[in-house]
């Protein structure tokens, strides 16, 4: 065990994790909302991020840049990154949404038992990695370099970068941004509604399968920033980009409390900070293992996880 | 006729719940329906609001068949519901509950009109407005439910078992506020377990057994009806 490591590189280790741990969050997000109201893991949500890595690629494709490209100045740079945001918020919406019209809605109309929601959630899954494998040869693809890192200032002796900047400030402004509109909007009230008592919740007038698409559009939205910030981060891409990210993310939300927004931001920082610290004392092959040992070890003394179940019990 | 019920049936899976059920609420009346556990009361309110479909007969809510309308959209139409059971929401606080009741409203005016309304009916709700629902009392869950129907406006409410589980002086009181929100111009329709208290708030009554109408009348008619009196007024 590398204990200098650990130490020495203490404030970067934690920095790299919370960057890490941001962009797991953001996806987690994804399926805490839809465990929140349907009690069902959507694994598809994985696949769900990875259109998101291609829809950003192609819009900066699309936009004259490729891995060749000199880096833009700000005013063009800030064009690909929102027009990268807007796209990619987007597809991964739309992929999110049409899961739940093609995969789920038609199984909950005839009442199918939990067990026939996984498997096809699984089966959503493959068929759109797979998809996305054969369309792209199952090559990775480069992404364009268009914010060169850079050295903003140093905290503790560690270099903060403006990716990291970037990164931890838009994930805090998207979940900032989910938390107020789940509880001050009427229809955030109507998601928690429902993830409550759903029952009560049509009794009050709220349309259920219209707050599980809003449910799927939020978490699609959220998943598709995120897929913009691995982009940006990663610098590449490929058809299975989301399987370890999905099952990361996932066990994220788990280890917050799923169905609890607060929560999958906290998993997912814990995550990220825990396989880095991880990376510095064991060497950087740890760092996946460290996570779900991490989560099977907490899930034993707190099994509903940090911050507990449920999209309202707790305020959100 | 406000609302119209015309041989009813339900399945639960191969169980038949409901066997031809027919009733009717006039406008501006309270119409209680009393029975045994089991008779099927709760789930001819389910019916009613939309929660369970029903496999034939009809249901009528101002001349419009709503039989298999959505139940956020008989909401719309003016059908609501205080559940068995009482369903607050557990995680919002008393003032979110009240106003998820006003759900499908947009004048936001009258919306807090009719909030200081319920305060007023209730003022123990008013003194518990930011505490979580959950962690109400059982009597104050019920006035909180009973509420949050009112906040919906609706020409038609459904109250089941707002006495349930409630110490004798809150019964007393809810059946006053009942009384009150009737006068006021809102058709009830109530299932009670308390049929002595039901009966005698209300204009009519349906004897529900078994999934069967098997007597119907005044309220005055059935508490005095001795058979009645025998198995549900605890009179020999």
């Amino acid at each position: 065990m590398n204990f200098d490591e650990l130490f020495g590189n203490f404030p970067t280790l934690t920095i790299t994790g919370l960057e890490q741990g941001a962009i797991y969050a953001l996806v987690a997000l994804g399926y805490t909302l839809v465990y929140g109201v349907l009690r069902l893991i959507n694994f598809a949500h994985s696949e769900v991020f990875m259109v998101g890595t291609f829809a950003t690629l192609w819009t900066w494709q699309f936009l004259g840049y490729d891995q060749n490209s000199a880096a833009p100045a700000f005013g063009p740079l800030l064009v690909a990154i929102i027009a990268g945001l807007l796209v990619a918020a987007a597809a991964s919406a739309l992929t999110a949404v049409t899961v739940e019209l093609v995969a789920y809605r038609p199984l909950r109309r005839r009442n199918a038992p939990p067990l026939a929601f996984l498997i096809t959630a699984i089966g959503a899954s493959f068929v759109l990695a797979e998809s996305f494998g054969i369309g792209t040869e199952r090559a990775p693809f480069g992404m364009p370099t268009l914010i060169p890192q850079e050295t903003l200032f140093t905290v503790f002796g560690a270099g903060v970068t403006n990716l990291q900047m970037l990164i931890l400030g838009i994930t805090l402004v998207m979940m900032v941004g989910l938390d107020q509109f789940v509880n001050r909007s009427r229809l955030g009230r109507g998601i928690r509604a429902v993830a409550q008592d759903a029952d009560t919740a049509a009794l009050m007038g709220v349309n259920k399968n219209r707050v599980i698409l809003l449910v799927f559009v939020l978490g699609g939205i959220m998943a598709g920033v995120g897929a913009l910030l691995w982009d940006v981060r990663y610098g590449f891409t490929k058809f299975n980009i989301g399987f370890l990210l999905g099952l990361k993310a996932f066990a994220a939300a788990v280890l917050g409390g799923i169905g609890n927004l607060r929560g999958a931001l906290l998993g997912g920082l814990l995550l990220g900070l825990a396989e880095n610290y991880a990376a510095g004392l064991f060497g950087g092959e740890w760092k996946d293992f460290t996570g779900f040992v991490l989560l099977i070890v907490l899930l034993m003394f707190r099994p509903t996880g940090l911050l507990g179940e449920s999209l309202g019990r707790a305020r959100a | 006729m406000l609302l119209e019920i015309n041989d009813l049936t339900l399945l639960y899976g191969r169980i038949q719940a409901l066997h031809g059920i027919s009733l009717t609420v006039n406008e501006g009346e309270v119409v209680a329906l009393i029975g045994a556990n089991g008779a099927g009361k709760t789930t001819t309110m389910r019916a009613i609001s939309g929660l369970r479909p029903v496999a034939s007969g009809s249901i009528v809510f101002d001349g419009t068949d709503v039989t298999r309308m959505r139940a956020d959209l008989r909401v719309v139409r003016g059908i609501g519901q205080a559940p068995e059971g009482r369903g607050v929401f557990p995680g919002m606080s008393v003032v979110e509950n009240l106003e998820m009741g006003a759900y499908t409203r947009r004048d936001k005016g009258g919306i807090a009109d009719d909030l200081k309304m319920v305060m007023d009916l209730f003022p123990r709700l008013a003194e518990r407005r930011k505490q979580a629902g959950g962690t109400l009392s059982g009597g104050e869950q019920q006035m909180l439910a009973v509420g949050r129907a009112l906040m919906a406006r609706p020409r038609l409410l459904l109250l089941d078992e707002p006495s349930m589980g409630l110490a004798p002086k809150l019964i007393q009181q809810i059946f006053e506020i009942i009384t009150r929100i009737n006068e006021q111009g809102t058709t009830i329709l109530l299932v009670e377990q308390n049929a002595q208290q039901a009966l005698s708030r209300a204009h009519r009554g349906y004897v529900l057994e078994t999934g069967r109408i098997v007597k119907e009348g005044t309220g005055r008619d059935l508490l005095h009806d001795p058979a009645v009196k025998e198995a549900y007024l605890g009179v020999a």
